[in-house]
């Protein structure tokens, strides 16, 4: 599903964010990718759905090189991703039904098959009561629920996920990582970006580690540091 | 575009226009005044030309004749008139005719005649000029060979006027494109700053619209359409003004400017010229946000 050759990204003037990345996952693999802040985790993340565009080498996405891609190319690649962020990103004049039915409307979805489709996975996702309210009324974890729902919307192949559970109590944050894990189950390539340990343990999935821009561990390859 | 999309865009537009409506209202008001001064521009090219034209259409030339000339004499010089490929028709005016002419011009005031010999008029030739040869250079070509025909005194025509008449509406004619040019500068930015206003209003939108996967033409046309209807607005308003200053000043044209311009005679913007304002404004806020968009968006 993904596959990075050879990435380094530096930001101007002179700051190398990541430093030759190899990395490969599978199709249906749930990979936490972790580090201590400034890792680079974020940008990788960044350039995996071309919000940043790498220095040097190479990125394969669902099959397409996506290092030079741009116009429609990238809006078709974003339409296969589902994003999450640790700051939800909803907006907050809108109801959760809309905000999740916004990501199916653009993609060319009727008004009431945007809409039900949002009813659906918001019911699916416990927020059935929920749907006709604002995001300043919810709680944080109602609010990445409705996050995570916008992401799923468009039965997207990917999701990436960037801190998810940062703004969350502990309970809600393993509840969230279960979510998606359910996720996962139905075939769909799951990437989260996480400094939070406890759940690398809780979870015990394949973990990538960064350490100022550099892959320093694995545990898919049983390298030492990642997943502890 | 598909037919849903395309609701989701004309939702968003009718979303800005509700919320920023102010803004709008503003933006279509400046270019309601821009697009009013380059149709005012307009609609007075339209009536000094036509004017110009009314004047042209009743030009003639007068051929004052010498004293004492017989019948053969007078005969001979009209054909040499005639002879010219400018002219049209030539009339001959008898000193008495052009003694009643000027008796009936005069009305009531006819009596400061009395006592004057009848013959103090000259006889002259009314010479009609072809309508292809009715500009001032040809007029005044015309004018110098007449004056070496023998047994003609004096030539006159209404050469001063017809010179300043062009001259103004050739000024007219640049003032309008200069002043309107400007104009239309000072409007792009009026409404590449309003498009800047709604992007930043709508920033979170447009950032999620990108990253769930709205294409380019999905995320900017809702802004194009938005200057499109701004300046429809805007060139619908301008006409509106237009024609209620056209009315005050058309019932209001002082009785002293009837000899010159008859109320009737006064017309405002035809149809194309309508559609012209009209299409310059849906130009303007198309324009406008889309240079507009791709400053604040990129290409």
């Amino acid at each position: 599903m993904i596959q990075l050759f050879r990435v380094s990204k530096v930001y101007p003037p002179n700051f190398p964010a990541l430093t030759d990345l190899h990395l490969q996952i599978e199709k249906g693999e749930c990979v936490f990718l972790s580090g201590p802040s400034g890792a680079g985790k974020t940008t990788l993340l960044k350039l995996l759905f071309r919000a940043e565009e790498v220095t040097e080498g190479q990125i394969i996405v669902n099959g397409r090189n996506i290092t030079r891609m741009n116009g429609a190319g990238l809006a078709r690649l974003r339409q296969e991703i589902g994003l999450v962020f640790q700051d939800f990103k909803l907006l907050p004049y809108m109801t959760a039904l809309e905000n999740v039915a916004l990501a199916a409307q653009v993609i060319g979805l009727s008004v009431r098959e945007s809409r039900s489709k949002a009813f659906h996975l918001l019911r699916e996702l416990g927020l059935k009561d929920k749907h006709g309210s604002r995001p300043p009324s919810l709680s944080g974890g109602e609010q990445q629920r409705v996050a995570i729902a916008r992401a799923l919307v468009n039965d997207p192949v990917l999701v990436l996920a960037d801190e998810p559970t940062g703004n969350l109590d502990p309970d809600m944050a393993d509840e969230t990582i279960r979510l998606f894990l359910k996720i996962q189950e139905q075939g769909t390539t799951i990437l989260i970006a996480t400094h939070d340990t406890r759940l690398l343990r809780k979870f015990n999935r394949r973990v990538v580690m960064l350490q100022r821009g550099c892959l320093v561990g694995d545990s898919k390859h049983g390298d030492a540091g990642a997943g502890s | 575009m598909r037919l849903s999309q395309a609701h989701f865009v004309i939702q968003r537009v009718l979303r800005s226009l509700r919320e920023l409506i102010w803004t709008h209202v503003l933006t279509a008001g400046t270019m309601a005044m821009t697009l009013f001064v380059f149709g005012g521009f307009l609609l007075l090219q339209e009536n000094l030309t036509g004017l110009l034209k009314g004047w042209s259409s009743q030009l003639q030339i007068f051929a004052y004749l010498e004293e004492g000339l017989g019948d053969s004499e007078l005969e001979f010089v009209q054909r040499q008139v005639r002879s010219y490929p400018e002219v049209e028709g030539v009339r001959y005016v008898s000193k008495d005719e052009a003694w009643e002419s000027f008796k009936t011009d005069l009305g009531a005031q006819s009596g400061v005649l009395e006592g004057l010999d009848r013959e103090i008029l000259p006889s002259s030739l009314e010479i009609t000029v072809k309508k292809s040869y009715r500009q001032r250079a040809s007029v005044a070509d015309l004018a110098g060979r007449l004056k070496e025909v023998k047994g003609i005194r004096e030539v006159e025509y209404p050469e001063a006027w017809m010179e300043k008449l062009s001259l103004l509406l050739l000024g007219v004619q640049w003032t309008k494109w200069i002043f309107g040019g400007f104009l239309f500068m000072a409007s792009l930015l009026i409404v590449g700053s309003t498009v800047k206003l709604a992007i930043m209003a709508r920033r979170d939108e447009i950032e999620i619209m990108q990253l769930v996967g709205a294409t380019d033409r999905m995320i900017k046309a809702p802004f194009v359409i938005e200057g499109m209807i701004q300046g429809l607005l805007g060139a619908s308003f301008s006409l509106l003004l237009l024609w209620l200053l056209f009315l005050f000043l058309s019932m209001r044209l002082p009785p002293s400017l009837g000899i010159l311009i008859p109320g009737d005679q006064l017309r405002f913007l035809d149809l194309w010229q309508v559609s012209f304002l009209l299409l310059l404004g849906w130009l303007l806020g198309a324009v406008g946000s889309f240079f507009s968009l791709r400053r604040f968006l990129g290409a």
